[in-house]
This record gives structure tokens, sequence and C-alpha cells, in this order.
């Protein structure tokens, strides 16, 4: 299958529209993290062969969400939703929730999928939003 | 630590004075910075030349800022410094300068934050999120006020009430950027802004100017400075984020950290505390960090503000200012402005704000990034 153009493919990965892994990694002192990075471990400081890439899952659970009525940069429309998710492998992710999704509330089980954005070359570009979990 | 700021020479606050808190105008920072300082000078009874060292707290004002200012008071020479540290910078200019007191460097020092409105710039990190670019503070505070809500059974209405004692106090502050009382239903049928924040919930990002000198008991006896009006710094306390286990928030565990550590210092309790002026950038700051200080049980703070526990009159005066919500947040001026009111409460000054027999207060800032840093000041009455 040809790989679909997505916004930011070095925070994620796609085997299909709603089966996403998060770039992440982890520490040798057990931390795991989001997005992956190699300066350094927010924990230990541990650096260089301490730290590796690891996909996270983007099952997680609710832990607040906000309709944000009222934003500056005129190339993001308000209203939105930001929702903050806590996901089951340890890290707090905070990003935008799909337009479609319905009502949510705390403690409300949550993953990611891709919803297309624009099209670039006749093809759909696609970004990662957060949703009710199926 | 090797030492705490108490364990070193005794330092008063012997001067306090503002710009008032105002929305951004045509006045240049030089005649904001000028009246706070000059205004202080007057409390103190001193002149300039017995400062010896100042301390410009400034976020917004760009590089090298305060000699342009400083040089209108006559140029002595003295050493200066600029501290950047983001809502924090009063607060850390403020400790530093009276480090430098307790030290023994200097008998006196000056901290003065001025700031006026300027877009705010973040170096990139080369760190990419998910919508970073989505997410300002007010969303931050939107989504803690959802989870604070969420997680103890309280309505939009019950948070707002902390705007409603706020613009109270700040209607009785001449130094507040906002000085006119609210109803709840006024704040609640405001514009709408991220969440169930309305306007009058959020901090209003002004200009303005606070001022705050420092000095030793030889500062004191040098410049013939009235003791009975001289204020102790009796903790001290700076601490940056950490890692928490995941869903407890940094804003509450900092601000748990921090105060902990200024009270062990103080050797004092939550009780203790008759004046606190806190970071209330939002509504539902102020709720948690009452909780986190130990003021009440968590999740118990509406039930202080629902019975006026946290007014001026009540068991401790919670930003009896105004609050960031009320007296405004111009910066770099913040931190040290709620170090003026605390002094104008332990002297019994504070006018139609005192709450009286005030005796010991705490002032509290947290900064993006995440820093914090909390004092404690206690009258010699």
């Amino acid at each position: 299958m040809k790989p679909l153009k997505v916004l930011k493919s070095q925070l994620y990965s796609e085997r299909s529209i709603t089966d996403l892994v998060l770039r992440g990694g982890h520490c040798r002192c057990g931390y795991v993290f989001f997005p992956m990075q190699t300066y350094g471990c927010e924990r230990c400081g541990g650096h260089g062969d301490a730290l590796t890439p690891q996909g996270i899952s983007t099952h997680g659970t609710l832990l607040a969400s906000a309709v944000v009525h009222l934003h500056a940069d005129k190339s993001r429309p308000a209203p939105f939703t930001i929702v903050k998710v806590a996901l089951d492998d340890g890290p707090v992710v905070r990003t935008l929730l799909a337009d479609d999704c319905g009502d949510i509330a705390p403690g409300q089980r949550m993953q990611a999928k891709l919803v297309p954005l624009h099209h670039d070359d006749g093809e759909p570009v696609y970004d990662l939003r957060f949703t009710a979990a199926a | 630590m090797a030492r705490a700021l108490n364990e070193l020479r005794p330092v008063y606050v012997v001067g306090i004075g503002w710009h008032r808190y105002q929305n951004p105008s045509e006045t240049p920072y030089v005649t904001l910075g000028l009246t706070a300082i000059r205004e202080a000078l007057a409390d103190a009874r001193i002149e300039w030349p017995a400062v010896e060292s100042t301390y410009v707290a400034t976020a917004l004002l760009g590089m090298a800022s305060g000699r342009p200012m400083l040089r209108h008071l006559g140029a002595t020479g003295a050493p200066l410094l600029h501290v950047e540290n983001a809502s924090a910078s009063g607060s850390t200019a403020f400790r530093h300068a009276c480090i430098e007191v307790a030290s023994g460097i200097s008998d006196v020092a000056l901290a003065i934050g001025v700031d006026k409105r300027n877009p705010v710039r973040r170096s990139d990190t080369g760190i990419d999120h998910l919508a970073d670019d989505a997410i300002v503070p007010f969303t931050h505070f939107a989504l803690l006020t959802n989870e604070y809500a969420s997680r103890h059974g309280a309505s939009a209405d019950d948070i707002a009430l902390v705007a409603v004692k706020n613009h109270r106090n700040g209607a009785k502050n001449p130094n507040a950027q906002r000085q006119q009382e609210r109803t709840l239903e006024e704040i609640m049928s405001g514009k709408k802004i991220s969440g169930s924040l309305t306007t009058l919930q959020c901090t209003p990002v002004g200009e303005g100017a606070a001022a705050a000198i420092v000095a030793s008991e030889d500062g004191l006896r040098r410049y013939g400075i009235n003791p009975d009006r001289a204020v102790r710094v009796i903790a001290s306390a700076g601490r940056s984020e950490r890692v928490y286990a995941q869903g407890i928030g940094f804003d509450t565990a900092l601000t748990w950290e921090t105060t902990e550590a200024a009270l062990t210092e103080a050797r004092l309790t939550p009780a203790d505390l008759d004046i606190i002026e806190l970071h209330d950038a939002f509504t539902v700051e102020e709720l948690q960090y009452v909780e986190a200080m130990g003021l009440c049980k968590e999740g118990q703070g509406i039930r202080m503000l629902k019975d006026g526990a946290l007014d001026i009159g009540g068991s401790c005066a919670v930003n009896p200012s105004g609050g960031l919500i009320a007296m405004g947040h111009p910066i770099g001026p913040t931190g040290i402005g709620q170090i003026g009111e605390i002094v104008m409460q332990l002297r019994g000054e504070a006018g139609a704000r005192q709450h009286r027999g005030a005796r010991t207060g705490l002032a509290h800032m947290v900064g993006v990034g995440a820093v914090c840093y909390v004092h404690i000041l206690q009258s010699r009455r």
C-alpha cells in the first residue's frame, strides 16, 4: 500500500487511518517519553546509548478537554477542541480533537486517527487527531 | 542546599512603590520604572545613592533596558543586573536582591520590575509537538479547570467565585489595572476565551512597574530607616519543575514543593499565614494553589471561598491586592508588586484593603518553563 501523506511524519507513523503509533522513546532508567529526542532524559539525564526509540500506543484515557473560543493565529480558526490524554504507555499528550467526535468527558477512553486536512498535488494530507475509542 | 536565606544576615523590605498597572499606553517604560523607584525611595526615606545594587525584572522589554532608565536617577556606577524568568521574573529579582543583602555583599539593594506588553518570543528547542501552536496558556488552564471541575464535582460558577472576590479586592486598590467590582453573572456572561474561562476570569496583561528596596540592619542604622516600618523576609525558596507521576499536574506539585520549602525555612505552618498573594492568572489556579499550599484539603478550596475564609477579614486573605486577575500581570513587576502588597498589609497601611492583625504573609509566583518562587514576610510588630 502506498504510504499516506501526513503532516508530521517525525511524530507518528501509520499502518492505516485508524491504526497509528506515536514515535516516542524510552531511557535506560525506564522513563518513557514522547516525542523521541536525543538531547537527554528528563528524569535521569541519561543520553547517547541510554535513549532508544519506542513506538507508543495512542490508546489512553481523557484527563480533560477544552473548547478554544478565541485564537490569535488566523490559520487555525476557532472554535476547536484541545484534549489532554494520559496514554496507556505513560506519557500525557495534548492535541486537537477530531471535529466529528461527539461529546466527551474525563475518563473517556481515547485513541488517535488520521483526518484529511487539505490536498497537495491532488493527494490528501492527513494529520493526527484524538477521538473517542471505538 | 548549604544554607537558607534566614540563616544569613536578616533582610528587611524598607521601601515599596508602584506605577499603576494599566492597559497598554504610549507611556515609555522609563516613566513607569522611575515612578515606582522614586516612590520606593520616598517610602524608605533614603536617596538613590544609598542603593548599592539593582535587579531589573523584565520579560518583554528586550536586551539591556535597565541602564537607560536608571541613569535618570543620577548615574552612581552601582552594578545592575537584568532578570528574566517568565511570570516569576519579579519574584526572582527580589530573591536575588535579598540574597545579596543577606550575604553581606550589599547593605541596600533594589528590585524593580517594569514591563510593557510586547510579543512573547520563545526560541525553538528543535523538538516538535503534535499541536503546540493551538495550545496557548489560557488553554492550559482551561484544561486544568475541566480536570478540577470533574475531579471535585465543581461547577463553572463555583470556580468563577475566585474572580468575584479578586475583582472586589482590586476595586479598592489604586494600583490595580481593573478597579471594578463584578457580579458572578457579569463574569460568566463575558466573552468566552477557552473552555469555561471568560475574560474576567483571566489576567489582563498590561504594563506597569513595582519596586522593593531591601536592606540589612547595618543599612537601616546607616540611613536612619524607621525599623517599625521594616518588614523582615523570613524565607525565600525557588524551584523548577521535575518529572511527576502521570496525572499529577506540575503546577500544583511545584507549588506544593516550593511552599513546603519556604514554610520549613520559616518554621511555620499554613495556618500561620494571614495574607497570601498568589499567581491567579486564571481562576482555577487560586483553588489549586491554596489546596497545594495546605490551607485546606484537596477539593475544599471552593468551600473556603464560599465561607469567606479567603476574604479580607477571613482566616487568610488571599490576593487582597486583587491578584493577577484584577490587579493585573504586567509580567516583570508582578512578583515585586505582591511583595509590596504584603508589606503594606503587615505595616497596617493597606487602608480599605487592610486585613486586621496581619503579621505574616506569603508571596507565590509560577512562571512558564516551569519555575516557582515563594517568599514569606513577617512584621516586627
